[in-house]
């Protein structure tokens, strides 16, 4: 009753009738209210509830599932970038025997003469097959040491480079970009400084080896080996830069599910219905009701009516 | 002497008679709309006698305890109130079609179509996640346009409903005009008007809450109506009213052709809606549309395809109802420019990236979704905390007219008793004059 207090006013019984009614109305709505807040699990249903809330709420929305895609993104790097440093790792090991190789040739030429000459030669060939097939490593249908150029192989048969731009990048934060993989030039170089194809390193070797001349078997053991340790190095460089992009991605993938929790935990306090208040509250719209039907049982009852009989 | 006891006894009782038939009339129309408490009108008579006691008493008829000013302000509090009632319920539908879902509604798919870019920048050269942004965008297009579709059914409804009211209320006005003739007639041939000053009063709470209306007394017993200034009623005329013109410049007007400029009631609440309020939201809606189609249209255009070849849009036409997608692009996703550069373009997925990084651009459709968002929803929780001022205040009235005009059981019940002992005084009065002659008759 929103103004019994004044006492002034002659209260017919159609007022109070409507006062109660209306009361009544009041106390429903409140408690639908409440039921739906409780039923639903959520505050704000429609935007009118708390128009800033309603606006919060699709805001915090769309940056979780952000937040959940950059973990995705990092997923998927973290799958590329291991895939890569494993790929590193037999490469190197490739190097490593066709280094061995190379310096075993001084006893060889002198004791087996250039059959065991032409057995190295084709140990450092099948080598060499092994590295181009390593440098076509595909992950998920694309080859990781193509760049961009190329979806499906970064070498060619003959080993020469057929990919090209720069490393994929995923994306792993607002504005933060991680590269995924190294480029085959990075890390097997072009030409004839590179490692791969004709004119490559290993294949001068091979070429040097099978010649056999003591000038050739030199350049074989000196210029030839030292540009496939030159390669290994690089190699190397570029399998730490992997390793770190690795490390960075890891960072990035907890940051992102750090995030994607803390915004979680903002809506539930945004827009997460909070069940012990609303219980209460519901429970307290509940007697209201129940006095207000009560006060209207008690309407009027006594009459003057009755006193007249 | 005794005889003019016996007459006087009889006017009493006369008297008490006419006041007890206010008493049951007034029980009788407790619960009647527009019903305006009686009481007796008398009148002690004047005597003529210079030693007489006087007359007895002249029942002069039943007067209605009217109170202008508290009748008008009712009427003024239930137009206020029907104004914004009827414009919460028209911006409640259109609200019932943008809930606050995580999981759902355009705010979800347009998350939705921005992920599906992810997808592509992890693989530009997959067929099927370049099909996965064409359907996101399908997807957004369609719920922006069953928005507009919402926003502009609401509108058709509220106008049918504005004119099934105009049509109801030319009926009112018409009748309001034949009781102001009823009324000259009644006063003219010496009977109450009463009763049709109470069915009069009925109807123009009606007016007042349907269109605004006031009313205002004239000398004769009647009253004129009128609507923002524009009278509808004089003495026996009533105007016809009608719904003119289309959504964004919605009015009533009179058959002359005046617009009836309505500031309160039902009507004016409709008017509202469908004048400011849902123009103005399709108005956001599309924007948001507008919005989307340019960001990403423009990103697009920074890119190229695979083949290196510029990128094309995704997004045509203007506004929420009418954004559809590029069929070429449709057709063959493979023309959505992925790539950031024209070359080394066949797995560059750098504008696709770029792309889906702009969620939260600053003024992208996103963030104008939100604003409209919160927009409407303010705008609605303000009407609807004006609707529980003015329901105060319409009760408030109410009561004060009530207390004037309403009829209060208890007090009629005491006013009968005192109708009663009267009555019965009076008829004591007659059997003791009786009593006095009888005794005189034996003496004699």
């Amino acid at each position: 009753m929103s103004s019994v207090n004044a006492t002034a006013i002659s209260y017919t019984p159609t007022d109070i009738a409507n006062q109660m009614m209306g009361n009544i109305n009041t106390q429903q709505s409140l408690q639908a209210s409440l039921e739906e807040q409780l039923s639903s699990g959520t505050q704000i249903n429609s935007p009118s509830d708390n128009p800033a809330g309603a606006a919060s709420v699709l805001r915090l929305s769309s940056s979780i599932a952000r937040a959940t895609q950059y973990q995705a993104n990092a997923t998927d790097g973290l799958g590329w970038l291991s895939l890569g440093d494993s790929t590193m790792n037999s490469i190197v090991s490739t190097l490593q025997s066709v280094q061995q190789s190379a310096e075993s040739i001084t006893g060889t030429a002198l004791t087996g003469g250039s059959v065991a000459l032409h057995a190295v030669a084709a140990q450092i060939t099948g080598a060499s097959q092994q590295l181009l097939s390593l440098a076509n490593t595909t992950y998920n249908g694309q080859a990781i040491f193509a760049g961009t150029g190329n979806v499906t192989q970064a070498y060619d048969a003959n080993g020469n480079y057929v990919g090209g731009g720069s490393a994929p990048t995923r994306t792993v934060g607002p504005g933060t970009q991680v590269p995924i993989a190294v480029t085959g030039t990075a890390v097997f170089g072009t030409g004839s400084t590179g490692l791969l194809g004709p004119g490559g390193a290993l294949a001068q070797l091979v070429s040097d080896i099978n010649t056999g001349t003591p000038a050739s078997l030199e350049a074989a053991t000196t210029t030839d080996l030292t540009a496939v340790n030159t390669a290994l190095t690089q190699v190397e460089t570029q399998a730490g830069t992997l390793g770190s992009s690795y490390q960075q991605m890891q960072a990035f993938s907890l940051q992102a599910t750090a995030t994607s929790t803390a915004l979680q935990t903002q809506m539930s306090g945004t827009d997460g219905t909070n069940v012990a208040q609303v219980s209460t509250e519901l429970t307290q719209a509940q007697q209201t009701y129940q006095s207000g039907l009560w006060a209207i049982s008690q309407l009027q009852q006594d009459s003057l009516v009755q006193y007249l009989q | 002497m005794g005889n003019m006891a016996l007459t006087i006894a009889s006017s009493g009782i006369d008297a008490q008679q006419a006041a007890m038939d206010t008493v049951a009339e007034n029980l009788a129309n407790a619960n009647t709309p527009g019903y305006i408490q009686e009481s007796p009108t008398l009148e002690a008579a004047g005597s003529f006698n210079e030693l007489g006691a006087g007359a007895g008493v002249t029942t002069l008829g039943a007067t209605q305890a009217v109170d202008g000013l508290l009748l008008v302000n009712n009427q003024q509090a239930v137009g206020a109130l029907a104004q914004t009632s009827s414009l919460q319920q028209v911006l409640q539908t259109v609200q019932s079609a943008f809930p606050v879902s995580t999981s759902s509604g355009t705010a979800s798919d347009l998350s939705a179509f921005w992920q599906s870019w992810d997808a592509v920048a992890q693989n530009p050269s997959s067929a099927s996640d370049r099909t996965q942004v064409v359907d996101a965008a399908q997807n957004v297009a369609t719920d922006l346009a069953a928005s507009s579709t919402q926003i502009a059914t609401s509108q058709a409804n509220a106008q049918t409903q504005l004119g099934s009211l105009a049509a109801t209320d030319n009926g009112l006005l018409s009748q309001v005009a034949s009781l102001n003739t009823q009324i000259v007639v009644a006063q003219g041939s010496g009977s109450s008007p009463n009763a049709l000053v109470d069915q009069q009063n009925q109807i123009m709470d009606q007016l007042a809450q349907d269109l605004g209306a006031v009313g205002t007394a004239q000398p004769n017993g009647t009253i004129n109506v009128s609507v923002g200034g524009v009278k509808v009623v004089t003495g026996n005329t009533a105007a016809t009213l009608s719904v003119a013109g289309t959504p964004g410049s919605l009015s009533l007007t009179t058959q002359t052709g005046t617009t009836v400029p309505a500031t309160a009631g039902t009507a004016a609440g409709i008017l509202a809606a469908v004048n400011q309020y849902l123009p103005a939201y399709q108005t956001q809606l599309d924007t948001v549309a507008n919005n989307l189609a340019t960001t990403v249209n423009t990103q697009l255009a920074a890119g190229y395809t695979a083949t290196g070849a510029t990128g094309q849009a995704l997004f045509e036409g203007t506004g929420a109802a009418n954004l559809t997608i590029n069929t070429a692009v449709a057709t063959n996703p493979q023309l959505l420019a992925a790539s950031a550069t024209a070359t080394a373009a066949t797995n560059n997925g750098a504008n696709a990236q770029a792309m889906a990084n702009l969620f939260d651009a600053a003024s992208g459709p996103d963030q104008s979704y939100q604003s409209f968002i919160q927009n409407m929803g303010s705008q609605i929780a303000g009407v609807t905390s004006q609707v529980q001022t003015q329901t105060s205040v319409a009760n408030a009235a109410q009561e004060n007219l009530q207390a004037v005009s309403g009829v209060n059981s208890t007090n009629q019940e005491v006013l009968m008793l005192n109708y009663q002992q009267a009555y019965q005084a009076s008829a004591q009065v007659i059997s003791t004059v009786d009593t006095m002659i009888q005794s005189l008759l034996q003496a004699v």
